[in-house]
């Protein structure tokens, strides 16, 4: 917007400009990416149009997983396709002749998919002329695929990840491996219906124009929102910390500025809110402001947290039981998923309100990759972890909060037998503490789980998928809008067009 | 017998005698084979024990469409409905019960007694499935689109689904768009807070399925279940004489238009030359050709085994391995030596008409999943179960009883054992969890007969012991039904289609799949 010539204030309620996509200095002299942790998912367009590079925006590639068995064996996938090829060989022959295949196939889905993140959700219930173009033109899209590849993307939209993966793989590590793209963020097991969704959305990255990569950003992923920040300002856009909004100030039906915590009112015709719909509509508003039917899907929207996050720093380098010393492949992503069944019974525990004693672990260790992370000759060690359900059964998430890091590093311990040894200093962050700190209702890392019946013209709620809110003037822009989760830019862009042409009536 | 027919239709199920009665009411001469000496496939009532009959397979009737019934004059051929004024009772221990009625004012003043706020929003909820059941109902009737980038007829078929929609309103259009894909624990939490009845609802929106009730798209199978009701629960029709009668009333009126039908005889192959089916060779070798071939059979049996793997290109091979079939659920049926007494059903007969259900919550339900999804049944399953024998006495000697319990998780793979071992052990727990409620049922069995998954298999030919023929999740529906890329209930053999429930729009007693079937064949031909 300030690159379209407006005037433009950002507030944000924390002393640091970012959301979940934050890097912290939680212990001296170590920084943590707290939250998201990961960068794939972040729009070209965006990068290009506003000129990120030259703001500071580095990506550097994460080009391997690595999944420790419980036996001491291990998968290794990396960016060399003869490599993975044998490695793979290992577990089976048929799968490392089916996983290029698949590659290819992913990347074809996952590219016809990608037009939907960059336009606004249609309204299928509208009889308005533009509405049913914009139908017309998205059936055009899809029906231009085939048959073949409609009824993959069919699957894709309703299968679980795994019984996806189950045909076209037959070994363990790997089908448990992939199909946990399937279950980060949701409260999903890799055999729930609708996890084949999630494992697609994490296939729909690109970075420099290269498919498929993920990568860490140059000081952690709150480097992506210092390069975002620095180039709305280079527009012209203001931004203030330590200035929590408290409410949304409207007069007959138009928004008319906000009032922050401190009681400072500022006037402006447009208010943007990023937070999620329970905060926008159901706090900043009095939801006696909106249409019921509004407010009643709201309050029904899914925003229950699932993951938690541990951050640890290291005093050296972790040494794994099934690959000891340095290598190429602490460069690259440490997976613990052995097998479906471990995966799946992590959530089983979950389901009842339980965190999982054996989770689901995601581990990175940014600064093996940028050394200016953490001091030299130590570490920084990010662990994504499922399952943390929202609601536990017994217990808050305070009291649980240390029981539930002494399991993830239990865990780890049956695969890095140093880890104990080297552990300076650990952070753990429930779905609790995520909605504490950063806000998000739930806990949720997608501002709102990523299923069917909560995405496309469905978020975040039915009739109000097109950034719009009942009150002129006020908009919404967070991942609980079309296309969701992820640092991608795409809700915040898209909003920003349909402002801006809504700025030229 | 090696005269030629116009159609050929293999299996007598009860939706292999619709295409057959749509087709010989058409004027084409038609031969239906049965490899069982009884007709109706999952929709049987046998005399299992002398002067006992039971529905073997499926136990109610209510799907049936309306448009089956009135085409070929069902009532004239003796399909008569028994009034059952319960749907369903929920025995929920400690002298504790619920009830779901005919009768919505009835039911609506037993649910104040568990919840004011359920009791009031009960009549909205009905009246919200009624109209997505209805319209689902309207799906049930087409056969699925294309996704070619041509066929505009078929396309232009389903826009008379999309008008329908339409008539909903905006709104309730976008509703039934956000509910079907939605886990049915979610949907039943969204409306009511009793842990009881979302347990009595959810119990069936896992009908055939090998997943829990929080699995995406079970809301979808919850309100399968209600296509052309209006109580909110399920769609229940008790036919005189066992769900068996409906079938019977379907041969009847095949019969009345000249269809030739033969029990006891199996079919051993569809024979087919270049790509075209040429009829079917009976196991004792003599052949019987037709114009086409139509199959009530699963699919993957159909193609695999009847047809012959080699006749069949790998992607096509690749698509039918990839069919998840998942049959689950087991049933256990018992001979009484009168009626059991449930300790909470104040000995209030009138209750015991419909359902019994086991499944005092979503949780519950849930956890019998997760059993079954490591390859064992479940230790607390889900159980429905009827007395058809009360409404009914055709169908038991005098002051006795037939009982038929359906029991869910019971996986058809089993992890580290199999189901001769395990058979009756679920026979017995199948007993003992209903005698928790029933304390004296155990002294009145006087046999006992159960029917596994493997026995579904080898008895039934329902391949793994789905009895839809395959599980209907998402994605297994319409035009991915029976299996992605068969358009228009034909299959790459030219001249051979599929009328079973594995067509669109899937299980239950319907007779949708056969009458669209039909009604396709007739099209073409």
């Amino acid at each position: 917007m300030a690159r379209a010539g407006k005037k433009v204030l950002v507030l944000e309620k924390r002393p640091v400009l970012g959301g979940a996509t934050v890097s912290e200095e939680v212990y001296p002299g170590f920084r943590y990416s707290v939250f998201s942790y990961v960068v794939s998912l972040l729009r070209p367009e965006i990068i290009r149009d506003l000129q990120l590079p030259k703001h500071g925006l580095t990506i550097l590639p994460l080009e391997s997983t690595l999944t420790p068995l419980p036996d001491g064996d291990y998968l290794y996938r990396d960016s060399d396709k003869w490599a993975t090829y044998r490695n793979i060989q290992r577990f089976s022959a048929r799968d490392a002749d089916a996983y290029g295949e698949y590659g290819r196939d992913m990347y074809f889905m996952a590219k016809a998919v990608k037009y939907i993140l960059g336009i606004r959700p249609p309204d299928p219930t509208s009889l308005h002329p533009g509405e049913l173009l914009r139908l017309a033109k998205l059936g055009k899209h899809f029906l231009g695929l085939g048959a073949d590849k409609l009824h993959m993307l069919v699957k894709l939209m309703t299968m679980s990840s795994a019984e996806f993966l189950e045909e076209w793989f037959e070994s363990d590590p790997l089908i448990a491996t992939l199909s946990s793209s399937g279950i980060i963020g949701t409260f999903l097991g890799p055999r729930s219906p609708g996890s084949a969704y999630v494992l697609l959305h994490h296939y729909m990255g690109e970075i420099d124009g290269v498919f498929r990569a993920w990568g860490f950003a140059k000081g952690g992923t709150g480097g992506i929102s210092e390069a975002i920040a620095s180039s709305a300002r280079a527009f012209g856009a203001e931004m203030r910390t330590d200035s929590g909004v408290a409410e949304v100030a409207i007069r007959n039906g138009q928004v008319k500025g906000v009032v922050l915590e401190n009681g400072a009112e500022i006037d402006a015709d447009i208010v943007v809110s990023s937070l999620d719909p329970k905060l926008t509509f159901l706090t900043l508003l009095n939801p006696e402001e909106l249409p019921n039917e509004l407010v009643d899907s709201v309050r029904g929207f899914d925003t229950y947290g699932s993951s938690g996050k541990v951050n640890l720093a290291l005093d050296a380098a972790p040494d794994l039981a099934c690959l000891p010393g340095l290598g190429p492949h602490l460069r690259g992503a440490i997976s613990i998923s052995p097998n479906v069944d471990y995966l799946e019974r992590a959530y089983d525990q979950a389901k009842y309100g339980q965190f999982s004693e054996k989770p689901y672990i995601d581990v990175v260790l940014p600064s093996m990759i940028d050394p200016h992370m953490a001091p030299p000759g130590k570490h920084v060690m990010s662990c994504f972890v499922q399952y943390a359900p929202y609601q536990l059964n017994e217990g808050t998430w305070p009291e649980q909060r240390e029981a539930f890091g002494d399991a993830v590093v239990n865990t780890l311990s049956e695969y890095i037998p140093n880890l104990k040894k080297i552990i300076l200093h650990r952070q753990v962050l429930s779905p609790w503490d995520i909605e504490q700190t950063i806000g998000l209702s739930g806990g949720n890392i997608f501002q709102g789980e990523l299923s069917l019946s909560q995405l496309f013209f469905l978020r975040p709620a039915p009739g109000y998928a097109d950034y719009r809110t009942p009150i002129r003037g006020y908009y919404q822009c967070g991942s609980a809008t079309h296309p969701g989760g992820g640092i991608t830019g795409a809700p915040g862009r898209l909003a920003a067009l349909e402002i801006l042409k809504d700025g030229k009536l | 017998m090696s005269q030629d027919f116009d159609a050929i239709v293999i299996g007598g199920g009860h939706n292999s005698l619709t295409a057959v009665a749509y087709l010989a009411k058409a004027g084409m001469k038609v031969a239906v084979f049965e490899q069982r000496g009884l007709l109706g496939g999952a929709a049987s009532t046998e005399e299992l024990f002398p002067g006992f009959r039971f529905n073997t397979g499926l136990s109610d009737a209510g799907l049936l469409l309306p448009d089956v019934i009135d085409d070929l004059g069902l009532t004239a051929h003796g399909l008569d409905w028994l009034e059952a004024p319960a749907l369903a009772f929920a025995p929920l221990g400690a002298e504790k019960s619920l009830t779901l009625w005919q009768d919505l004012g009835r039911t609506t003043e037993e649910l104040g007694q568990h919840s004011k706020s359920d009791a009031q929003v009960f009549a909205r909820y009905t009246q919200q499935n009624a109209a997505f059941g209805a319209l689902l109902q309207e799906m049930a009737k087409l056969a699925p689109p294309s996704l070619q980038y041509k066929p505009l007829p078929l396309l232009l078929a389903w826009a008379k689904v999309a008008i329908r929609a339409r008539r909903l309103g905006g709104r309730r259009m976008m509703e039934f768009m956000r509910v079907l894909p939605m886990g049915a624990a979610r949907y039943l939490d969204e409306w009511f807070e009793s842990v009881a009845l979302k347990g009595l609802l959810g119990a069936v929106s896992v009908s055939g399925l090998l997943q829990g009730p929080r699995a995406a798209g079970t809301a979808f199978m919850l309100l399968y279940q209600q296509m052309g009701s209006t109580g909110g629960y399920m769609a229940m029709k008790t036919a005189q004489g066992g769900v068996g009668a409906v079938s019977a009333a379907l041969a009847s009126a095949a019969g009345s238009y000249g269809a030739e039908i033969h029990t006891g005889v199996r079919v051993a192959h569809i024979l087919s030359e270049n790509g075209k089916a040429l009829g079917v060779e009976l196991v004792d070798g003599s052949q019987v050709l037709a114009k086409v071939v139509l199959s009530g059979a699963e699919v993957r049996h159909t193609l695999v085994d009847l047809v012959g793997a080699s006749k069949l290109a790998p992607s096509v091979m690749r698509r039918l391995r990839a069919l998840k079939l998942r049959g689950s659920t087991a049933s256990v049926h018992l001979a009484l030596s009168g009626l059991p007494k449930f300790s909470t059903s104040d000995n209030d007969n009138e209750r015991l008409t419909g359902d019994i259900v086991i499944c005092p919550s979503l949780d519950y339900a849930e956890q019998a999943y997760d059993d079954a999804k490591y390859g064992r049944f479940s230790a607390r399953p889900i159980l429905i179960a009827r007395i058809p024998s009360l409404l009914d006495s055709t169908l038991a000697p005098d002051g006795e009883h037939t009982l038929s319990i359906t029991l869910r998780y019971a996986p058809y793979h089993l992890r580290g054992s199999d189901w001769g071992n395990e058979k009756e052990r679920l026979g017995d727990l199948a007993v003992k969890v209903l005698s928790e409620h029933a304390p004296g049922l155990k002294k009145l069995i006087k046999q006992r007969k159960v029917i596994t998954p493997l026995d579904y298999e080898r008895d039934y030919g329902l391949t793994e012991g789905s009895m839809m023929h395959g599980q209907m999740s998402l994605d297994q529906l319409v035009m991915m039904r029976p299996v992605p890329g068969f358009v228009g209930y034909r299959t790459p053999i030219e001249g051979l289609y599929i009328n079973g429930a594995g067509a669109h729009p899937g299980g239950g007693v319907t007779g949708a799949p056969g009458r669209n079937a039909a009604r396709q064949v007739l099209k073409e031909i």
